[in-house]
């Protein structure tokens, strides 16, 4: 079983490591923030520096959130589309292990990219003469376990749509919306607006809101700490709280993802 | 080693899912040391039988047994199946050594060098090894798949179109290769269009027609099951014999088939009426001849039995 995990890991990171479309994404992340950050690093003022720092980190691990959807989505879309499988499953490689091996995969390359953003901005902080603060590692721990359930949520989407409609549903389709939905038909109502249909819409949008993953389910708790960079004590449970939903999150998105890929013709 | 029972399959595709019968009923029994041949038309449900063996499809309905159990992916008893697929849907970011070593290691065991360095020498890949797959030629990605066909000695190969795309050194190549798979005791299913190569290589033939078996037996019952037959070819005086058949009439001369139990009647036919006698040979019967007679036949449910009884 190990050398089965080994040798899916290999090739997916493999399939990573030449995939031309993922590199695209990097060049552009690469170039947008390079486009947004470079006449600011010209800039020689503390508190400015600081601010651009925090900046820069900021764009950074967003991207690197989509990236880490990007890494969830294509190698499950790209297998699928072009009908490798088969090479797979009819050997005694069960589709748990290959879907396993490219979940680790993909948070193998985002956690290396991860560790690159800090390593980058740690030295970057340290040549500002700014210095290093537990922030910066706490908010890029944030941004990884958020990867986690990222990708897996981008898996699952991957197993059920064509690649373009599943990053469109998870664009569109997430909490953020379901959770508008909701306080706007909250507030018709409060407004004076009794129609049944407004109720049942009120209710349809606190579930999904329930019910969609969340990528920050601690966010208004640790909004100081992506202001200040500072981490204060306790605070770092939240990271532990994050990690324990991103990981049954994703242990949800697996089994669900599972039961389609076994379910598909992979002829 | 494969029983397959009633076996239908059912799809439904487009906008308003249309269903279509990919196998209607499909019942094979592959007995081990086998070399069976699966022909018929394309669209016949020769790949689609095979998919079902390996577990790729769910039958509709109808039973298969592989190795004693109900086909699924990934499944342990894959350990003693090869699988070679009809197109090249192979991992084409990976180079030519690394989608040998990658095929091979989901057996669950480590692969030496040594194996995969002679796997590819020996199929003419070793000078390609780190070109990647969407790089290769349609006859270089085949010779992968078959590189990760022969690296471990698996009990039963399904081998889907497997000369399609090579070049005529590496297909005679691989029949040699195959033949010495089989005399070690391996099963193997093959679907494959080149007749001529399945009465070189296979011992038992199927052939599929829209979804079902209407024939199979051995090879050489269905070469021979025609031999009680004979071509002749004579001057006629104007009239010929009644059980003569196959008529192609060329002026005086004909040439027709006549059945065994008839040939010393010909014989005195000739020699009385001083019919001058051009040929009369023990008829032969190409794998060709009997797939055409077979499909062009219909499915009449007897075409179902062996051509002969060979158990």
């Amino acid at each position: 079983m190990a050398e089965l995990w080994r040798a899916n890991i290999a090739a997916h990171l493999a399939f990573y490591r030449r995939s031309r479309l993922l590199l695209a994404f990097l060049i552009l992340f690469a170039v947008l923030t390079a486009l947004e950050f470079v006449p600011q690093l010209f800039v020689s003022s503390g508190v400015q520096n600081f601010n651009t720092l925090r900046e820069i980190f900021s764009t950074l691990n967003f991207f690197l959130k989509l990236f880490a959807a990007g890494l969830g989505l294509f190698i499950v879309s790209a297998h699928l589309r072009n009908r490798s499988l088969k090479m797979v499953f009819t050997k005694p490689c069960p589709p748990a292990v290959w879907l396993g091996s490219a979940f680790v995969s993909a948070l193998i390359v985002a956690f290396l990219l991860n560790a690159m953003v800090l390593s980058g901005l740690a030295v970057l902080s340290l040549l500002w003469h700014i210095p290093v603060r537990s922030g910066l590692l706490f908010i890029s721990a944030d941004t990884f376990v958020a990867s986690i359930g990222i990708a897996a949520y981008l898996m699952v989407l991957a197993t059920l749509l064509h690649p373009a409609l599943a990053a469109i549903v998870a664009i569109v389709f997430n909490a953020d919306m379901f959770y508008e939905g909701f306080v706007w038909a909250r507030s018709s109502i409060r407004a004076g607006n009794h129609s049944p249909g407004l109720r049942v819409l009120e209710s349809v949008f606190h579930f999904l809101y329930l019910a969609a993953p969340i990528i920050h389910p601690f966010e208004k708790k640790t909004e100081n700490i992506y202001s200040s960079l500072r981490v204060m004590h306790g605070e770092w449970n939240y990271l532990l709280y994050s990690l324990g939903y991103a990981l049954a999150l994703s242990a949800f998105c697996y089994f669900i993802a599972l039961a389609f890929l076994q379910r598909r013709r992979h002829i | 080693m494969i029983r397959a029972e009633n076996v239908r399959v059912n799809f439904r595709t487009g906008f308003m899912r249309r269903q279509i019968q990919a196998l209607r009923g499909l019942t094979l029994e592959v007995r081990e040391g086998d070399f069976l041949a699966l022909v018929g038309q394309n669209g016949a449900g020769k790949s689609t039988a095979m998919y079902c063996f390996l577990g790729l499809l769910k039958p509709t309905s109808g039973k298969i047994e592989v190795l004693g159990s109900v086909p699924d992916l990934g499944r342990p008893v894959c350990r003693k199946i090869a699988y070679l697929p009809e197109e090249p849907h192979y991992h084409l970011y990976l180079t030519v050594e690394e989608a040998t070593r990658y095929y091979a290691s989901l057996y669950g065991r480590r692969v030496s060098d040594k194996a995969i360095h002679d796997t590819l020498e020996r199929l003419g890949l070793a000078p390609f090894r780190d070109l990647r797959l969407s790089k290769c030629s349609k006859g270089m990605k085949q010779k992968v798949g078959i590189a990760q066909c022969l690296i471990h000695e698996t009990q039963l190969l399904f081998l889907d179109e497997p000369t399609r795309g090579l070049d005529p050194l590496a297909v005679r190549s691989f029949r040699e290769t195959l033949r010495e798979i089989h005399q070690r005791g391996a099963t193997i299913i093959m679907n494959s269009h080149v007749l001529s190569e399945i009465e070189m290589l296979a011992n038992r033939v199927a052939i599929i027609d829209s979804g079902r078996v209407v024939a199979q037996d051995d090879l050489r019952n269905f070469l021979t099951a025609d031999r009680e037959q004979y071509c002749v070819t004579f001057e006629s005086n104007g009239s010929v014999p009644d059980y003569l058949t196959s008529l192609e009439r060329h002026g005086n001369l004909v040439k027709g088939v006549i059945p065994k139990e008839k040939l010393y009647d010909f014989m005195e036919l000739t020699r009385n009426g001083a019919l001058p006698l051009h040929e009369c040979s023990l008829k032969k019967t190409s794998l060709e001849d009997k797939f055409f007679r077979i499909v062009s036949a219909g499915h009449e449910p007897e075409a179902a039995e062996p051509v002969s009884q060979s158990r």
